[in-house]
């Protein structure tokens, strides 16, 4: 079986909180609908490696396959258009604070997606709008709803177009404890019941442990002889697991 | 993504209303001032063009200009009307009602021919016509198509010679193509009435053809641009050649410097205003791009091109500039109706002092979009150099 996306020696240095990290992905692979956390403590490159998976930002080094595209190849290449064309289709994004448009109704914001990706589905956005509980909010701007009702919106919003694969970033920060874990289930639930692959960084690998992720932790080296501390996500290949 | 960059106006609608009424504030008085100066230039013109004498030149020496001189002013496309004339003093005649025996009128003979400006609605004058001035009418007690007898009376030694033509009254000329006792005839008439004093022809002589006529050399000419803008040049361009002319090309040369010092006038103003307003205009945009930074990184990363992001400062700057060109349209209007109530019958006569149409509303609104859109270009570049990637983090 193909792996909806497949990261091979994959390098990219960035800054983090203090130091100068360079993050390394030997080898990562992700199959279509499968759900997976990435923890690692914050700084650690999680976001770093989702920019990447979301085609944000280019890798510096190494081979990224994402739905039978040659991502780092169109990066080399500079279509930047492409690149775009390929996330308004196959990404779905959950940011940390939701990230909805102010001026927009929910059911505009949920429907965004969907108009960039110019798919119109009403009926979807409605049938998201009730599976996540937010139906009387749809005529609702965000700045009326409550930071739990946000997240939710941003859930719908990121599966509205039907991406082939999810990524979310902290997306339980902003939320209460217990709110946490409702909205780790519902990206879970949501994700599996629309075939959706999804990614979750978190710091907190217990908490998605307990909602049922599947766990990668970051393995982080102190500072080598080049004054670079490392982040490495690994994970065998799966054709080699089996 | 035009429907985005609407929302986002909408969703901002105060902000929005600030913009385009600054917008206003500029263009209003824009507008205004370039009313008035359209209205108190269009007014000066229309009052020199209802006087056909503004677009006249006429030859006030005699001189011999030979027939191709005549063809080449003929041809020229600035001259609309041309009339050569005889020598000045042998262009006067008797004028007699046959129903009136011994009361003829001495009046001046002036040469026409159809299409002249001074006597518009005439499709043909006869040779036997006579267009008579008011005055001339009325001594001679004469009406349109009554007879009348022209003649002119020369000395041969002691003998008195009389040649008599009788004629037809066409019509009566306008007030402004004769104040005095005037007749117009066509060419041939006065071609013969001189022939006959300069004693080459005899009394029993009749006028030849237009045609023929126009082949002989003549003492002067009368004629008319075919636009104002033309006078001031062609009476330049008779006086190099030497011959001295009589036109209004001081009052024309005045009313196109007039209206080129207010345009120049205009531009300045405009200029001031109109750049010092698209800066700010920019300058805002740009602020908005970098307040908004997040949405538009938002957008990047769902899968927004470049080229689109690029479109939102440009949309709402278009949509800022044609809601305050209709706004400062509509002020204008409402200070102009003011500004003709207060001035009516002063600057400009019965005309409007300040001249607004609705075409100067369009040409308004589309300089002022095509500003904005310049004065955006910069915020719409900034806003496409947002990176996809800023719209994950923390923020």
């Amino acid at each position: 079986m193909t792996p909806l996306l497949a990261l091979r020696g994959v390098a990219k240095a960035y800054r983090g909180d203090a130091a100068a990290f360079a993050l390394e992905v030997p080898e990562f692979d992700l199959l279509a609908g499968e759900a997976l956390a990435l923890a690692g403590p914050s700084g650690s490159g999680k976001s770093t490696l989702l920019m990447m998976l979301a085609l944000a930002s280019p890798p510096d080094d190494g081979e990224y396959v994402f739905a039978g595209s040659d991502v780092a190849g169109l990066w080399r290449k500079g279509r930047r258009d492409a690149l775009a064309a390929l996330r308004a289709r196959k990404i779905g994004v959950v940011p940390q604070t939701g990230g909805l448009l102010p001026y927009l109704t929910v059911a505009g914001n949920i429907a965004l997606t969907q108009r960039i990706a110019g798919c119109a589905d009403p009926a979807r956005v409605l049938g998201l709008a009730e599976e996540l509980g937010i139906s009387a909010q749809l005529r609702k701007r965000p700045a009326a709803l409550s930071v739990g009702q946000r997240q939710r919106v941003a859930i719908a919003r990121a599966l509205a177009h039907r991406p082939a694969l999810v990524l979310a970033d902290e997306p339980t920060a902003s939320v209460h404890p217990e709110l946490a874990d409702a909205v780790l289930a519902l990206l879970k639930r949501e994700c599996a019941a629309a075939g959706a692959a999804l990614l979750v960084a978190t710091h907190d690998p217990d908490r998605a442990a307990r909602a049922g992720y599947p766990v990668l932790a970051c393995e982080t080296h102190a500072p080598g002889a080049d004054g670079l501390a490392r982040s490495v996500f690994a994970r065998a290949s799966l054709a080699k697991a089996a | 993504m035009l429907r985005l960059a609407l929302a986002d106006i909408w969703h901002e609608k105060v902000l929005f209303l600030c913009s385009a009424l600054g917008c206003a504030a500029v263009l209003a008085p824009l507008i205004v001032l370039f009313g008035l100066r359209q209205g108190v230039v269009a007014g000066l013109r229309a009052e020199l063009l209802e006087d056909p004498r503004a677009r006249e030149v006429v030859s006030i020496v005699n001189r011999t200009l030979e027939p191709t001189m005549f063809e080449r002013l003929g041809a020229d496309p600035r001259i609309a009307f041309l009339v050569p004339r005889t020598r000045a003093l042998s262009a006067t005649i008797v004028l007699e009602n046959p129903a009136r025996p011994g009361n003829g009128l001495r009046v001046e003979l002036l040469p026409t021919a159809v299409g002249d400006p001074l006597l518009p609605g005439y499709s043909a004058i006869d040779g036997d016509e006579l267009i008579l001035s008011g005055t001339a009418m009325q001594r001679l007690g004469l009406n349109a198509g009554d007879p009348v007898l022209a003649s002119v009376a020369r000395s041969r030694g002691s003998s008195r010679e009389v040649l008599t033509l009788p004629m037809r009254v066409g019509g009566t000329a306008p007030l402004s193509a004769a104040t005095r006792d005037a007749a117009f005839a066509i060419l041939p008439v006065l071609l013969l009435t001189e022939d006959f004093l300069d004693g080459t022809v005899d009394a029993d002589a009749r006028p030849v053809t237009e045609t023929e006529a126009r082949q002989r050399p003549f003492a002067g000419f009368r004629f008319y641009a075919a636009r104002l803008e033309d006078v001031p040049a062609l009476d330049r361009e008779m006086r190099l050649a030497g011959i001295e002319v009589a036109s209004r090309a001081e009052a024309v040369a005045g009313l196109l410097r007039l209206d080129r010092n207010l345009a120049l006038l205009f531009l300045a103003i405009a200029g001031a205003g109109g750049a010092g307003y698209l800066v700010s205009l920019g300058v805002g945009l740009w602020a908005q791009v970098e307040r908004k930074r997040r949405d538009l990184a938002l957008l990047s990363l769902l899968g927004v091109r470049r080229r689109a992001l690029l479109m939102v400062p440009l949309v709402q700057a278009a949509a800022v500039a044609l809601a305050g060109a209709v706004l400062a349209f509509g002020i204008a209007a409402m200070v102009a109706g003011v500004l003709n109530r207060v001035f009516a019958g002063t600057v400009t006569g019965d005309r409007p002092v300040c001249l607004l149409t609705l075409g100067m509303g369009a040409a308004a609104a589309g300089v002022t979009i095509v500003g904005a859109l310049v004065a955006a270009v910069l915020a719409g570049l900034r806003a496409a150099a947002v990176t996809p990637a800023e719209g994950l983090a923390e923020g």
